[in-house]
Protein backbone atom coordinates (compact mmCIF):
# COMPACT_ATOMS: atom_id res chain seq x y z
CA UNK A 1 0.00 0.00 0.00
CA UNK A 2 3.31 2.59 0.86
CA UNK A 3 4.43 1.74 -2.66
CA UNK A 4 0.90 2.11 -4.54
CA UNK A 5 0.90 5.68 -2.12
CA UNK A 6 4.75 6.59 -3.60
CA UNK A 7 3.43 5.76 -7.05
CA UNK A 8 0.73 8.17 -6.95
CA UNK A 9 2.66 11.04 -5.02
CA UNK A 10 5.48 10.54 -7.34
CA UNK A 11 3.36 10.80 -10.28
CA UNK A 12 1.34 13.42 -9.11
CA UNK A 13 4.79 15.58 -7.58
CA UNK A 14 5.59 14.72 -11.85
CA UNK A 15 2.91 16.88 -13.07
CA UNK A 16 2.92 19.42 -10.59
CA UNK A 17 6.82 20.07 -10.28
CA UNK A 18 7.76 19.10 -14.19
CA UNK A 19 9.19 22.51 -14.79
CA UNK A 20 10.92 22.56 -11.73
CA UNK A 21 12.57 19.08 -12.21
CA UNK A 22 13.21 19.80 -15.61
CA UNK A 23 15.41 23.10 -14.92
CA UNK A 24 17.26 21.80 -12.00
CA UNK A 25 17.97 18.42 -14.16
CA UNK A 26 19.08 21.20 -16.59
CA UNK A 27 21.15 22.89 -14.46
CA UNK A 28 22.63 19.82 -12.84
CA UNK A 29 23.92 18.55 -16.88
CA UNK A 30 25.11 21.92 -17.72
CA UNK A 31 27.12 22.06 -14.87
CA UNK A 32 29.00 18.65 -15.62
CA UNK A 33 29.87 19.02 -19.37
CA UNK A 34 32.45 16.63 -19.14
CA UNK A 35 30.12 13.98 -18.29
CA UNK A 36 27.47 14.43 -21.11
CA UNK A 37 30.25 14.97 -23.78
CA UNK A 38 28.80 18.79 -24.24
CA UNK A 39 31.08 20.41 -26.52
CA UNK A 40 30.26 24.06 -26.34
CA UNK A 41 28.50 24.08 -29.56
CA UNK A 42 24.60 25.12 -29.19
CA UNK A 43 23.60 22.74 -31.98
CA UNK A 44 25.41 19.84 -30.56
CA UNK A 45 24.30 20.47 -26.96
CA UNK A 46 20.72 21.00 -27.06
CA UNK A 47 20.69 17.89 -28.86
CA UNK A 48 22.57 16.07 -26.23
CA UNK A 49 20.47 18.02 -23.47
CA UNK A 50 17.16 17.23 -24.70
CA UNK A 51 18.13 13.13 -25.12
CA UNK A 52 19.01 13.33 -21.45
CA UNK A 53 16.47 15.26 -20.21
CA UNK A 54 13.82 12.75 -21.97
CA UNK A 55 15.29 9.84 -20.73
CA UNK A 56 15.50 11.98 -17.03
CA UNK A 57 11.28 12.35 -17.42
CA UNK A 58 10.82 8.78 -18.76
CA UNK A 59 12.97 7.42 -15.57
CA UNK A 60 9.83 9.35 -12.86
CA UNK A 61 6.94 8.27 -15.28
CA UNK A 62 8.21 4.48 -15.11
CA UNK A 63 8.65 5.04 -11.22
CA UNK A 64 5.09 5.88 -11.44
CA UNK A 65 4.40 2.90 -13.82
CA UNK A 66 6.29 0.46 -12.13
CA UNK A 67 5.01 1.20 -8.34
CA UNK A 68 1.62 1.24 -9.30
CA UNK A 69 2.48 -1.99 -10.72
CA UNK A 70 4.65 -3.60 -8.56
CA UNK A 71 2.08 -2.45 -5.66
CA UNK A 72 -0.62 -4.65 -7.49
CA UNK A 73 2.06 -7.55 -7.90
CA UNK A 74 3.05 -7.84 -4.58
CA UNK A 75 -1.07 -7.55 -3.28
CA UNK A 76 -2.14 -10.48 -5.78
CA UNK A 77 0.92 -12.86 -5.37
CA UNK A 78 1.51 -12.46 -1.30
CA UNK A 79 -2.39 -13.39 -1.12
CA UNK A 80 -1.79 -16.35 -3.56
CA UNK A 81 1.77 -16.96 -1.12
CA UNK A 82 -0.65 -16.83 1.81
CA UNK A 83 -3.25 -18.79 0.97
CA UNK A 84 -1.36 -21.44 -0.67
CA UNK A 85 2.31 -21.86 0.66
CA UNK A 86 1.88 -24.26 3.31
CA UNK A 87 5.28 -24.30 4.94
CA UNK A 88 5.56 -21.59 7.01
CA UNK A 89 9.27 -20.69 6.88
CA UNK A 90 8.82 -20.76 3.02
CA UNK A 91 5.65 -18.96 3.10
CA UNK A 92 7.68 -15.98 5.60
CA UNK A 93 10.81 -16.08 2.87
CA UNK A 94 8.51 -15.82 -0.54
CA UNK A 95 6.05 -13.14 0.82
CA UNK A 96 9.63 -11.46 2.11
CA UNK A 97 10.98 -11.32 -1.56
CA UNK A 98 8.21 -10.60 -3.13
CA UNK A 99 7.51 -8.01 -1.17
CA UNK A 100 10.45 -6.23 -0.74
CA UNK A 101 12.06 -7.20 -4.70
CA UNK A 102 8.76 -5.53 -5.64
CA UNK A 103 8.98 -2.29 -3.60
CA UNK A 104 12.45 -1.85 -4.18
CA UNK A 105 12.43 -2.62 -8.35
CA UNK A 106 10.41 0.32 -9.12
CA UNK A 107 12.97 3.02 -6.73
CA UNK A 108 15.76 1.92 -9.35
CA UNK A 109 13.64 3.94 -12.04
CA UNK A 110 13.72 6.99 -9.17
CA UNK A 111 17.44 6.85 -9.21
CA UNK A 112 18.40 6.09 -12.84
CA UNK A 113 16.43 9.41 -13.24
CA UNK A 114 18.22 10.76 -10.41
CA UNK A 115 21.74 9.54 -11.80
CA UNK A 116 21.41 10.77 -14.95
CA UNK A 117 21.96 14.73 -14.15
CA UNK A 118 25.56 13.88 -12.09
CA UNK A 119 26.59 10.40 -14.19
CA UNK A 120 25.15 10.56 -17.38
CA UNK A 121 22.89 8.50 -19.25
CA UNK A 122 24.98 4.73 -19.30
CA UNK A 123 26.83 5.42 -15.94
CA UNK A 124 23.40 6.39 -14.26
CA UNK A 125 21.35 3.14 -16.10
CA UNK A 126 24.55 0.70 -15.04
CA UNK A 127 24.46 1.58 -11.16
CA UNK A 128 20.35 1.78 -11.21
CA UNK A 129 20.76 -2.06 -12.50
CA UNK A 130 23.40 -3.12 -10.36
CA UNK A 131 22.61 -1.94 -6.92
CA UNK A 132 18.46 -2.43 -8.00
CA UNK A 133 17.09 -3.91 -10.78
CA UNK A 134 19.36 -6.82 -10.43
CA UNK A 135 18.75 -7.65 -6.86
CA UNK A 136 15.28 -6.56 -6.75
CA UNK A 137 14.30 -7.19 -9.70
CA UNK A 138 16.02 -10.78 -8.76
CA UNK A 139 14.12 -11.40 -5.36
CA UNK A 140 10.86 -10.82 -7.58
CA UNK A 141 11.32 -13.57 -10.21
CA UNK A 142 13.32 -15.97 -7.93
CA UNK A 143 10.07 -15.54 -5.63
CA UNK A 144 7.66 -15.86 -8.60
CA UNK A 145 9.23 -19.23 -9.85
CA UNK A 146 9.39 -20.43 -6.39
CA UNK A 147 5.33 -19.84 -5.69
CA UNK A 148 4.58 -21.16 -9.12
CA UNK A 149 6.49 -24.23 -8.38
CA UNK A 150 4.81 -24.81 -5.06
CA UNK A 151 1.15 -24.11 -6.79
CA UNK A 152 2.18 -26.51 -9.63
CA UNK A 153 3.01 -29.06 -7.19
CA UNK A 154 0.03 -28.79 -4.83
CA UNK A 155 -2.14 -28.83 -8.04
CA UNK A 156 0.23 -32.40 -9.52
CA UNK A 157 -0.28 -34.13 -5.80
CA UNK A 158 -4.28 -34.01 -6.12
CA UNK B 1 -9.01 5.33 -29.99
CA UNK B 2 -6.80 3.75 -32.61
CA UNK B 3 -9.50 2.73 -34.70
CA UNK B 4 -11.25 6.20 -34.77
CA UNK B 5 -7.90 8.74 -35.08
CA UNK B 6 -8.37 9.39 -37.87
CA UNK B 7 -11.95 10.84 -37.28
CA UNK B 8 -10.81 11.83 -33.92
CA UNK B 9 -7.91 13.83 -35.34
CA UNK B 10 -10.45 15.96 -38.14
CA UNK B 11 -13.07 16.23 -35.26
CA UNK B 12 -10.24 17.82 -32.97
CA UNK B 13 -9.22 20.22 -35.33
CA UNK B 14 -12.29 21.36 -36.21
CA UNK B 15 -12.84 22.47 -32.39
CA UNK B 16 -9.37 23.80 -32.52
CA UNK B 17 -10.85 26.19 -35.36
CA UNK B 18 -14.07 26.91 -33.92
CA UNK B 19 -12.70 28.21 -31.33
CA UNK B 20 -9.98 29.99 -32.88
CA UNK B 21 -9.71 32.99 -30.02
CA UNK B 22 -8.86 31.00 -27.49
CA UNK B 23 -6.08 28.78 -29.33
CA UNK B 24 -4.79 32.72 -30.35
CA UNK B 25 -4.87 31.51 -34.02
CA UNK B 26 -3.50 34.65 -35.95
CA UNK B 27 -4.48 33.48 -39.79
CA UNK B 28 -0.99 32.74 -40.22
CA UNK B 29 -1.28 29.21 -42.04
CA UNK B 30 2.64 28.23 -40.82
CA UNK B 31 1.82 29.52 -36.90
CA UNK B 32 -2.10 27.85 -37.13
CA UNK B 33 -0.50 24.75 -37.89
CA UNK B 34 1.57 24.53 -35.26
CA UNK B 35 -1.08 25.50 -32.92
CA UNK B 36 -2.93 23.19 -34.34
CA UNK B 37 -0.66 20.32 -34.12
CA UNK B 38 -0.10 20.79 -30.33
CA UNK B 39 -3.58 21.40 -29.46
CA UNK B 40 -4.56 18.10 -31.08
CA UNK B 41 -1.10 16.10 -29.69
CA UNK B 42 -2.33 17.26 -25.89
CA UNK B 43 -6.37 15.88 -26.61
CA UNK B 44 -4.75 12.60 -27.93
CA UNK B 45 -2.71 12.61 -25.19
CA UNK B 46 -5.29 12.99 -23.06
CA UNK B 47 -7.34 10.32 -24.33
CA UNK B 48 -4.23 7.86 -24.26
CA UNK B 49 -4.14 8.99 -20.65
CA UNK B 50 -7.27 7.86 -19.90
CA UNK B 51 -7.02 4.75 -21.47
CA UNK B 52 -3.55 3.84 -18.82
CA UNK B 53 -5.24 5.48 -16.22
CA UNK B 54 -8.69 3.75 -16.09
CA UNK B 55 -7.09 0.63 -16.51
CA UNK B 56 -3.95 1.06 -14.02
CA UNK B 57 -6.24 3.14 -11.39
CA UNK B 58 -8.80 0.51 -11.55
CA UNK B 59 -7.04 -2.68 -10.59
CA UNK B 60 -5.35 -0.57 -7.72
CA UNK B 61 -8.73 0.63 -6.13
CA UNK B 62 -10.57 -2.89 -6.77
CA UNK B 63 -7.44 -4.27 -4.65
CA UNK B 64 -7.34 -1.34 -2.33
CA UNK B 65 -11.14 -1.41 -1.26
CA UNK B 66 -10.55 -5.56 -1.23
CA UNK B 67 -7.98 -4.89 1.44
CA UNK B 68 -10.25 -2.25 3.01
CA UNK B 69 -13.40 -4.87 3.04
CA UNK B 70 -10.93 -7.87 4.53
CA UNK B 71 -8.36 -5.73 6.89
CA UNK B 72 -10.61 -2.41 8.71
CA UNK B 73 -12.33 -2.97 11.03
CA UNK B 74 -14.18 -0.40 12.04
CA UNK B 75 -17.32 0.34 9.82
CA UNK B 76 -17.12 4.54 9.86
CA UNK B 77 -13.69 4.28 8.92
CA UNK B 78 -14.40 1.64 6.33
CA UNK B 79 -17.26 3.91 4.38
CA UNK B 80 -15.21 6.61 4.28
CA UNK B 81 -12.44 5.17 2.93
CA UNK B 82 -14.66 3.82 0.10
CA UNK B 83 -16.28 6.80 0.11
CA UNK B 84 -13.14 8.23 -1.27
CA UNK B 85 -11.69 5.46 -3.06
CA UNK B 86 -14.69 5.88 -4.83
CA UNK B 87 -13.98 8.95 -6.09
CA UNK B 88 -10.24 8.64 -6.60
CA UNK B 89 -11.63 5.89 -9.26
CA UNK B 90 -13.12 8.39 -11.04
CA UNK B 91 -9.41 10.11 -11.50
CA UNK B 92 -9.14 8.62 -15.03
CA UNK B 93 -12.35 10.97 -16.45
CA UNK B 94 -10.24 13.78 -15.66
CA UNK B 95 -7.62 13.15 -18.42
CA UNK B 96 -11.24 13.05 -20.62
CA UNK B 97 -11.90 16.24 -19.45
CA UNK B 98 -8.49 17.85 -20.14
CA UNK B 99 -8.47 16.36 -23.77
CA UNK B 100 -11.99 17.89 -24.18
CA UNK B 101 -11.04 21.19 -22.37
CA UNK B 102 -8.01 21.72 -24.54
CA UNK B 103 -9.75 21.88 -27.36
CA UNK B 104 -12.35 24.32 -25.86
CA UNK B 105 -10.36 26.44 -23.65
CA UNK B 106 -6.86 26.42 -25.19
CA UNK B 107 -3.86 24.74 -24.60
CA UNK B 108 -3.18 26.41 -21.27
CA UNK B 109 -6.41 27.34 -19.95
CA UNK B 110 -7.77 23.56 -20.45
CA UNK B 111 -4.80 22.28 -18.86
CA UNK B 112 -5.17 24.43 -15.96
CA UNK B 113 -9.74 23.89 -15.55
CA UNK B 114 -8.97 20.05 -15.48
CA UNK B 115 -6.06 19.84 -13.39
CA UNK B 116 -7.74 22.39 -11.04
CA UNK B 117 -11.35 21.03 -11.01
CA UNK B 118 -10.88 17.46 -11.64
CA UNK B 119 -7.84 15.89 -11.59
CA UNK B 120 -6.05 17.53 -8.09
CA UNK B 121 -9.62 16.73 -6.36
CA UNK B 122 -10.14 13.08 -7.75
CA UNK B 123 -6.63 12.25 -7.23
CA UNK B 124 -5.94 13.79 -4.27
CA UNK B 125 -9.40 11.76 -3.00
CA UNK B 126 -7.67 8.83 -4.35
CA UNK B 127 -4.47 9.26 -2.31
CA UNK B 128 -6.25 10.02 0.74
CA UNK B 129 -7.85 7.30 0.68
CA UNK B 130 -4.65 4.94 0.10
CA UNK B 131 -2.81 6.87 2.78
CA UNK B 132 -5.45 6.50 5.31
CA UNK B 133 -5.31 2.61 4.35
CA UNK B 134 -1.92 2.26 4.71
CA UNK B 135 -2.59 4.04 8.55
CA UNK B 136 -5.05 1.90 9.38
CA UNK B 137 -3.20 -1.11 8.41
CA UNK B 138 -0.30 0.19 10.46
CA UNK B 139 -3.14 0.92 13.77
CA UNK B 140 -4.54 -2.58 13.52
CA UNK B 141 -0.97 -3.94 13.08
CA UNK B 142 0.05 -2.30 16.72
CA UNK B 143 -2.85 -2.90 18.32
CA UNK B 144 -2.86 -6.40 17.74
CA UNK B 145 0.65 -6.94 18.66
Amino acid sequence: MVLIVCAEVGGASMVRFRVELTRWARGAMLARPAVHGLVGVRDVDERILDEALVKFDAGLRLFHLHAEGMGLVILATTTVAATLARGPRARRVIIFLLTAGGAGYPLGYLLWSGLIPYRGLEEGKAVAEWLVWIPFGGATIVALWWLAGLVALRLARR
Amino acid sequence: MSQAKVPVERWAAARVAANAPAHGLSGSAEYDDEVRDRAIFSAEAGLSFFHTHAEGLGLILFFASTVVASAVPWRRARGALYALLGLGALFPLGYLAYGLAVLEAGREAGTELAETWILTPLGGAAMLGLVGLALMLAVRRRGAR
